[in-house]
């Protein structure tokens, strides 16, 4: 019965806004008629399967439409309409293979491939403004309000108990930060002295964070210095995240000799309650006093660490660091993987952004190491210098590294919770480095 | 006016390494403070908090941490 009513009101509703539409004129003032609202016209049977087939994509991706037009109303060339979706499709592959076979970041790359693949789809604008990933991208990461809900949970996953028994090894996690600010030069450079690449300085200043290694950072700060490139440097980042375990241990090798990569560190002592209660507290004071600008970041890492170290709000602990974290991460994923358009991803400055990512990442960890192995000269512990590669943060991913590069050089030799240090100061550090940068412009 | 963008970018990394670094040294320092004052004055109640009662005297408490530790680094490992 309830039915019926609804559907004679759906029904009357429609009369209604026919009327209206035949009083006033149709077309709202942008133009933008909605597309299935335009009035019917009989068809011969040929010209329905005409129409048909001039609504598929097999169609869509032989033939070029001169007037189809991008996510921003941009012209799109001939070669992104047709080649181009369909080497971005065989990107999503290789993502989808690089997660499934290979085991990168599934959880992000799934989503991210994913993403990609849903935004070649000719015809249907799944990552326009409109479509349903560009909307999720306009909710959470245009105003940057994903990574910082990200950043909670990472805030309620981290046990800075390591960083608390050794305070000092935060030194490697600033030296680290390195990479975020040589790779800055380095992509203004590249503007300077040569017409490929146009960076301004705020685009540098995006794509020097992903040497923070920290990829809900990267796109905080992307958000807000460099919309335009911020699929490709939240692409950067989570691949070479992923990639840390290849990318770090030759560098680590190549900077550290055989008795240094043995050397054996001592037991961390135990933290008590107490003092991991007040640490969120005592950072978000430091940043309160002297780097504002890195306390939206800071903020919701330290809210997320005091619900966990609370002890006594272990519900909502629990949901961040699981539920509001996996929704979050399916709706970033496949909002970045949205930017993975031809058109927008199949650029020059892409190319540009990827290797310099990559330096960043390489200048990182070797500023990391060499800061470790200064450190190791003047400390009256023994350090193990690969520890200085955690501090780029990627965590827990480069700690793990550090760990398994441990072992290969001394069977019990287990340095996990030792690079735990640098690895979550490393997170503080970019967050700050992150702060520096914003408060620059 | 045209700006030198690799000069810019100097002054970026010389204020940018200046202000991370003296940002976590003040932290290691607070830190350390913290934990003197903490472990001196308001150290963790010797028998932990009636959520958390354990069965095994007190004395046996750090060894406990330590297999917990090691369990957790093994687990890790295996993980990894």
């Amino acid at each position: 019965m309830k039915k019926i009513v609804l559907v004679i009101t759906l029904i009357a509703s429609l009369f209604a806004s026919s009327l209206l539409a035949a009083e006033a004129p149709p077309a709202p003032a942008d133009g933008s008629v909605p597309k299935y609202a335009k009035e019917y016209e009989p068809k011969s049977i040929e010209n329905m399967f005409g129409g048909l087939y001039e609504t598929t994509g097999i169609k869509a991706l032989t033939s070029v439409d001169p007037d189809m037009t991008d996510s921003d109303g941009k012209k799109m060339s001939g070669f992104s309409q047709t080649g181009a979706r369909i080497i971005m499709v065989l990107i999503s592959f290789v993502l989808f293979y690089l997660a499934i076979a290979k085991g990168f970041e599934p959880l992000l790359l799934i989503p991210i491939g994913f993403g990609g693949l849903l935004a070649n789809i000719p015809l249907a604008g799944i990552g326009d403004p409109d479509g349903f990933l560009g909307i999720i991208y306009s909710t959470g990461i245009e105003n940057g309000l994903f990574p910082l809900l990200i950043f909670m949970g990472v805030g309620a996953m981290t046990d800075f108990g390591p960083l608390l028994a050794n305070p000092k090894v935060a030194l490697l996690g600033a030296a680290a930060q390195f990479g975020i600010f040589g790779t800055v030069i380095g992509a203004v450079a590249l503007t300077q002295y040569t017409d490929i690449f146009n960076f301004s300085l705020q685009d540098a200043a995006a794509i020097g964070i992903i040497g923070g290694a920290d990829g809900p950072t990267s796109i905080y700060v992307a958000s807000m210095l460099s919309p335009d490139l911020l699929g490709a440097i939240a692409i950067a980042a989570y691949s070479y995240m992923a990639l840390v375990p290849i990318i770090q241990p030759p560098i680590m090798r190549a900077l550290t000799n055989d008795k240094e990569r043995v050397v054996k560190m001592e037991q961390l002592r135990v933290v008590s309650k107490r003092e991991k209660i007040i640490f969120p507290i005592t950072v978000l004071t430091l940043v309160m006093l002297f780097l504002p600008d890195a306390a939206p970041l800071v903020g919701a890492l330290t809210f997320g660490n005091f619900v966990r170290e609370s002890g006594v709000a272990a519900r909502l602990s629990d949901t961040l660091q699981n539920a509001l974290i996996n929704i979050v991460t399916i709706m970033l994923g496949l909002a970045v993987g949205s930017k993975l358009a031809a058109e927008k991803f199949l650029i020059a400055e892409t190319l540009g952004i990827l290797v310099l990512g990559l330096v960043a990442f390489a200048l990182g960890t070797v500023a990391g190491v060499l800061m470790a192995k200064i450190m190791s000269k003047f400390s009256k512990e023994p350090i193990n210098p690969l520890i200085g590669a955690a501090g780029v943060s990627a965590v827990p991913m480069a700690a793990r590294v550090v760990n398994k590069e441990g072992l290969k050089y001394n069977q019990d030799n287990h340095l996990l919770m030792h690079a735990m240090g640098p690895n979550v100061a490393g997170v503080i550090g970019s967050a700050v480095a992150a702060g520096v940068l914003l408060s620059l412009f | 006016m045209e700006v030198n963008l690799v000069y810019e970018g100097f002054k970026f990394m010389v204020l940018g390494m200046s202000v991370v670094f003296s940002f976590l040294v003040i932290m290691v320092y607070a830190l350390k403070l913290q934990a003197k004052i903490i472990t001196k004055y308001f150290p963790d109640p010797v028998s932990p908090s009636s959520t958390n009662q354990r069965k095994t005297p007190a004395k046996n408490k750090s060894q406990d941490e330590v297999v917990a530790a090691i369990t957790a680094a093994v687990m890790h490992h295996r993980k990894a």
